[in-house]
């Protein structure tokens, strides 16, 4: 799927409303993340889908035909335009915030500010505290109640 | 044209947790034996948990669900008339690439639901002839857990201690405990230590999508090398689409296609059934022939119904000690068994198990499988802080009643990418299933609650929770109520046997895997023992 300028703006615009900045992290659109959105969306169908709806809709929703487009939109207008749209095409809307959020939380610098650890699981995998059989001191002490045949 | 193989005894169709088991077992007995599988081997770096994008590939090409994952391997199902999704996968190993391992046993009144509570049907066998095949069973794939359960029988020691319960495991034990109520360590097909040649688990989390350690029960590792180095021969990329029988209705091999899409014909003095509890009886019914107007060992009209799944409720509890509970294999922590029998005051029959599970990644938490996708806009960070690591879940495994309305079709129209016909689903949840489920969410509530959880959130009917895939050819002695005899052999024919979870009587209210395993194990012993006819 390829964006036109256009779309691309505007998909990076309603990025910065689904994730806000936080912290040190500006929106998710101008941390840049609008082509990884689009990369992803070419490859699943159901993301494109539900991107290409989104943006379309958007786009002839009246109260952003003005000039400047959605972008131009003071904060409030943008937000009730977006819930305009998770109230009316559910289905899409959900798969669209997905892509949104599956490509926010694989960025490096996201899982930085939130802890978490970059990469494949393995082969670090994570520590447990090691098995402690003293957990079973009192149900290991229950008489055995299962039914008898 | 056809291409004909050389015949062999037994020809097994499918690799995974049943296909396996009993191409093992045959293996050690003179037998000639063939495997067909559709999907192909998955090498330990293609697993997603050696890549940094594992959570996409859990929602894309590894997703559980085959209609999510469309790849040319799948099958697509029709599942416009069913609230449950089923979910498998289609490589060799099977479904045990996916499954978390999770094993605890059918208890010995699960035999006898007839007798003891008046409904379905009773096994033509019990916990008690069953219970050496559990343990070999346990043996082969690598079963962690320990021994003392109250509300289980004493049985032989598993082969590795339980793996760790970790500090949510614990909290929850503790407020199990608290409220008087039982809780054991799971029992899990995943290593607490190395165990014949495999690494142990450490804790990664992603039990769900394969492990790459071999450190989860996965029948391509644990137990196709062995069954090939005794000789099986394991053809992948052959997708089976017709048991071919002759005038009396005996099996005489298998049709299948090639990677190449050529078809070929396995000739065999006799087919064993192991493609699971919808692929089984998808190819069984389009098996119709002079013999067998109505499907392959159709005469009950059974075939493809009485479609169990245990319809599963989440109940997911929100902490705030952050004690990162995305820390440990998925699904394997602890069980409660508190409310598995029939209890006279409520209003259903039969019971459930909860077995815990954890959290995940932050795609997960943010797209929300565990706890509700977190909202956009404003307050996104704040509750995606409050719900990241801090989950855990309770989810409900209840006892599903077999039902002949519940069963899968051949889909007029629907095909895989060979053409061969697909199932369509038919499932409505029943009364009783829905009274069972509300009062485990209940109950539910009541033990995170007591375990400290801030707020808890319930599914009461997970659509993406067909994991269990049961009933579709059952077991019995009558002939007219059942499709294969206690040994696994159809009816129909003496050369025709069918070992996965197609054969499920009832289905109990645990994860259904070592009972597959078992029987599967039955099944193959009583060919080695008494079907020396079968062998060229
Ligand atoms: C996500 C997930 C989690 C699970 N977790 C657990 C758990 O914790 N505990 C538990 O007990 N169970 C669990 N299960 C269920 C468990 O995986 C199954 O019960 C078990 O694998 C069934 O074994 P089987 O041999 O019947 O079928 P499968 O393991 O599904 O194997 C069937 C094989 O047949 C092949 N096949 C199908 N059709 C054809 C054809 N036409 N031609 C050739 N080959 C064909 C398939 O490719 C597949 O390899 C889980 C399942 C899933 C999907
Ligand atoms: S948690 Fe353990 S068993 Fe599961 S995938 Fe990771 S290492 Fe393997």
């Amino acid at each position: 799927m390829n964006l036109t300028d256009g779309e691309f703006l505007l998909l990076a615009s309603v990025m910065d409303i689904i994730v806000p900045p936080v912290d040190e992290l500006p929106g998710a659109g101008e941390m840049g993340l609008a082509k990884e959105a689009e990369e992803l969306a070419a490859r699943i169908p159901a993301y494109g889908e539900a991107l290409h709806r989104i943006l379309e809709a958007l786009s002839l929703e009246p109260s952003v035909r003005v000039e400047g487009g959605f972008p131009a939109l003071d904060e409030e207008q943008r937000m009730s335009a977006i819930e305009f749209l998770e109230a009316n095409m559910p289905k899409y809307f959900d798969k669209f915030v997905d892509l949104i959020y599956i490509v926010y939380y694989s960025d490096e610098r996201v899982h930085e500010r939130i802890g978490w650890r970059s990469g494949p699981l393995q082969p670090l995998g994570w520590e447990l505290p090691a098995w402690d059989p003293a957990i079973l001191d009192k149900v290991s002490k229950r008489e055995p109640f299962w039914r008898k045949v | 044209m056809t291409i004909t193989h050389p015949s062999t005894d037994i020809l097994i169709l499918g690799s995974g947790a049943s296909g396996a088991a009993v191409a093992w077992r045959l293996s050690k007995s003179g037998f000639n034996v063939v495997c067909l599988e559709q999907g192909r081997w998955i090498k330990p770096e293609e697993f997603p948990n050696e890549h940094a994008d594992w959570e996409i590939q859990a929602r894309t090409n590894w997703a559980f669900d085959p209609n999510v994952r469309a790849l040319d391997v799948d099958y697509p199902l029709n599942v416009d008339e069913s609230p449950i999704d089923p979910l498998m996968f289609n490589a060799v190993g099977g479904s045990t690439i996916h499954w978390t391992a999770h094993t605890p046993r059918f208890h010995p009144s699960d035999f006898r639901v007839k007798t003891l509570d008046g409904v379905a049907d009773d096994w033509p066998l019990s916990y008690d002839e069953l219970e050496p095949y559990y343990d070999a069973y346990d043996a082969l794939m690598g079963c962690s857990g320990i021994n003392g359960d109250p509300a289980n029988p004493r049985r032989k020691e598993r082969p590795m201690p339980p793996i760790p319960i970790g500090q949510d495991g614990e909290r929850m034990a503790r407020a199990f405990d608290r409220l008087g109520w039982h809780w054991w360590p799971s029992d899990s097909y995943v290593n607490s230590v190395p165990y014949r040649g495999r690494q142990a688990c450490n804790n990664c989390g992603n039990t769900g999508l394969g492990c790459s350690r071999g450190a989860k029960g996965q029948t391509d590792v644990a137990i196709w090398p062995e069954a090939i180095a005794n000789g099986v021969e394991l053809r992948t990329e052959s997708r089976v689409f017709r048991v071919e029988t002759d005038a009396e209705g005996k099996a005489t091999g298998a049709s299948y296609y090639d990677a190449d899409g050529e078809e070929n014909f396995q000739p065999a003095n006799a087919v064993v059934l192991a493609m699971n509890g919808i692929g089984s009886p998808r190819i069984m019914l389009n098996s119709t022939s002079g013999a067998y107007p109505n499907g392959l060992c159709n005469s009950s009209g059974l075939l493809g119904k009485n479609l169990m799944f245990h319809p599963y409720a989440m109940v997911s509890g929100l902490f705030d000690d952050g004690l990162q509970t995305y820390k440990g294999p998925l699904a394997n922590m602890i069980l409660c068994q508190e409310f598995y029998e029939t209890n006279p005051s409520k209003d259903f029959v039969r019971g459930y198990t909860y077995q815990l599970a954890r959290s995940s990644g932050p795609i997960s938490t943010a797209c929300g499988y565990m706890f509700g996708r977190v909202p956009w806009g404003a307050d996104h960070h704040a509750e995606f802080k409050r719900r990241f690591g801090d989950v855990t879940v309770l989810g409900v495994i209840g006892e599903d009643l077999p039902e002949e309305h519940n069963r899968i079709e051949l889909d007029p129209k629907l095909t895989d990418s060979n053409g061969i016909p697909s199932p369509k689903v038919f499932y409505t949840l029943s009364d009783n299933s829905r009274r069972q489920l509300d009062d485990a969410v209940e109950n539910a509530e009541t033990a995170l609650r007591e375990a400290g959880a801030a707020h808890v959130l319930a599914t009461r009917l997970l659509k993406a929770a067909g994991w269990h895939l049961m009933g579709t050819a059952r077991m019995g002695d009558d002939p007219t109520t059942s499709v294969v005899d206690r040994w696994g052999q159809t009816h129909d024919a003496d050369n025709i046997f069918v070992v996965d979870g197609s054969v499920f009587v009832t289905c109990a209210a645990v994860n259904p895997t070592p009972t597959i395993g078992a029987l599967a194990l039955r099944t193959a012993d009583y060919i080695d023992r008494e079907r020396a006819d079968l062998k060229s």
